[in-house]
This record gives structure tokens, C-alpha cells and sequence, in this order.
């Protein structure tokens, strides 16, 4: 085996593959740059109604009643305990038709999507499904469920609902 | 392994093809399949950013390579490494319990489950195929002499 030759050519490959990576990524590793995808990989050209929100924003949307909030998370952790108020539309449902219309939801609404935390993805996966559906306002809450639990905020356990 | 020359021809258009399809659905959506590699929550986020952009291209030209002959035992040989790589955080997120979409093929991606694994595997056989064949097997290629 011609492992040194072989090694090359690899190399040889990987090197074509990133120089033409970057003649054709060149805008969107100057943005990543710049922070856009700080947060998450959502192009604002691509979805222009998804904004990220922090804790504090999210609050202020919960105190005013100016936002509906929607839990991502799966049926068992909703129940087990969730933001006051919130609507469950767990993502996992996607492939069998997500409920949108039950919630009476209507499209101009503000939506505050969040999941577990900061690790979780069902809040932006969901939250770009709501904006392919026509929503207008949909508001990421990134630090999602331990935040607002480790502040102390409203929320609706299990023990309270029984 | 197989040296039959007409098979080994078959599996460069079978894995190069596939290859060349797979980097085509993912170079039209490089953020989405940053998303998709950040969903097996094993590479952090810049990671995922940079490697959502290169890989494509990798299958790209490694499938291209195969289906002319260029380098095909290089192409061979970082295909399979690739889908050792895919093999295992396949295994590792059905293990986890994650339940994600694979983003291997860009919008058109199946769920990260067995059959998948089938998938992957098939390839890395004919992957391993076309790289152990002997050299006559590639008579456009760049020989490796």
C-alpha cells in the first residue's frame, strides 16, 4: 500500500474541499464572524420572524399578558411542570401534524417558544415550523424552562395541578 | 473483498453518486445542517458551523473523484473514515435516546435510526471494496505506482 501517497491525496482532497468552501461561504463565515449565528443557525433572510429573547424580555412579555407561550417539550415534562400559562406543542410531534389550530391560536399572535435550557433544540426547530405556518412574531426563549425556574418565575407544577 | 472489475465500477457510481447527491442537498442549506450537526449535541458551536460548510464539499469531491477515477483509493479511503464517523454518532445518539433528523441528506434527511445504520453500513462495505481493489479496476484513474 502506497499509505504516504494516499495520505497526500487525502490531504490533497480536504484542502480543495475548504478553499472552495470558502469562495462559496465567504458572506456567511464574514456574518458568522460578525456574531449572527451567535446564538443559533437561523438566517434572518430565511426566517424573519424568529427573534432570539432573554430571560428578562421573556418576563416582561409573561407580566404584560402580550405573548402566548408554547412548550416544546415533550407531553411528560409539560405535565411534570411548565411556565404558567404556556401551551404544550411538543416538536416530537411534528411528524404526526402539530395542533395549531386547538390551542386557538391566531398567526399575528406573539409567540414565546422555549424548551429545557440552553442545550435543548426543540424551541428553535419548533419555532422554524411555526414560522414556515405563517406566524408573524415568534420569540425564542433561549435560556427556556431552568432559567425561568431558577428565577423564581410562575410556573404550574404537577403537585399544583392536582 | 470483490475485484470483479465491473462491480467495483458499479460501487464507485453507487457510493460516488450517493455521495455527490448528499453534499448537493446540504451545500443549497449550509445553516441547516449546522443546525442538524448541533442536534447530536456532541460538537460545539462553531464546530458545527465549520464543519456544515467543509463536509459537503468533502462528499462532493470525494463522490466526483470516485466516478472519474481520480485518487479513487484516497476517495475510497476518506469516504469510509467519513462513514465510520456517521456510523458511530448514529450509534451514539440512538444510545443517548436523541431523537433527531441525521441531516445526511439536507431537506430530504430520515430520522437517526437502524435502517439508517444499514444504509450507512452497505456504503462503508462498498467504500472498503473500492479501496482494497486492485489498481487495473481504475483505468482512467491516477495510478498509485
Amino acid at each position: 500500500m502506497h499509505t504516504k501517497k494516499i495520505l497526500w491525496q487525502i490531504i490533497t482532497i480536504i484542502l480543495i474541499s475548504c478553499l472552495i468552501c470558502v469562495g462559496v461561504n465567504f458572506s456567511l463565515i464574514r456574518k458568522y464572524f460578525k456574531g449572527e449565528f451567535a446564538l443559533s443557525f437561523i438566517s434572518s433572510e430565511k426566517y424573519p420572524a424568529i427573534s432570539f429573547i432573554t430571560l428578562a424580555e421573556a418576563e416582561n412579555l409573561f407580566v404584560t399578558q402580550n405573548a402566548v407561550f408554547i412548550d416544546s417539550r415533550e407531553r411528560d415534562e409539560y405535565i411534570s411542570g411548565h411556565i404558567l400559562g404556556a401551551l404544550n406543542i411538543p416538536y416530537e410531534d411534528r411528524d404526526s401534524g402539530l395542533s395549531l389550530e386547538e390551542p386557538g391560536l391566531s398567526l399575528q399572535d406573539t409567540l414565546v417558544v422555549y424548551c429545557d435550557g440552553s442545550e435543548c433544540q426543540s424551541s428553535i426547530q419548533l419555532a422554524k415550523l411555526l414560522d414556515e405556518y405563517g406566524f408573524k412574531d415568534i420569540r425564542v426563549f433561549f435560556g427556556g424552562w431552568q432559567e425561568w425556574v431558577d428565577a423564581g418565575l410562575p410556573v404550574l407544577n404537577y403537585n399544583d395541578s392536582q | 473483498m470483490i475485484h470483479n472489475k465491473h462491480l467495483i465500477f458499479a460501487f464507485r457510481l453507487v457510493v460516488g453518486g450517493v455521495f455527490i447527491w448528499a453534499g448537493l442537498l446540504k451545500i443549497t442549506s449550509p445553516l441547516d445542517f449546522a443546525q442538524n450537526i448541533k442536534n447530536y449535541q456532541i460538537f460545539p458551536h462553531g464546530g458545527s458551523f465549520f464543519l456544515a460548510l467543509v463536509l459537503p464539499w468533502i462528499e462532493i469531491i470525494c463522490g466526483v473523484f470516485l466516478l472519474l477515477g481520480v485518487f479513487p483509493r484516497a476517495s475510497a479511503l476518506l469516504v469510509s473514515l467519513l462513514l465510520v464517523v456517521f456510523l458511530c454518532l448514529v450509534l451514539i445518539t440512538i444510545a443517548r435516546g436523541i431523537d433527531i433528523d441525521c441531516g445526511c441528506f439536507g431537506s430530504l434527511s430520515r430520522k437517526v435510526d437502524f435502517r439508517l445504520i444499514a444504509i450507512d453500513s452497505l456504503l462503508f462495505f462498498l467504500a472498503l471494496n473500492i479501496f482494497f481493489s486492485r489498481a487495473e479496476n481504475f483505468p482512467f484513474g491516477v495510478r498509485l505506482s
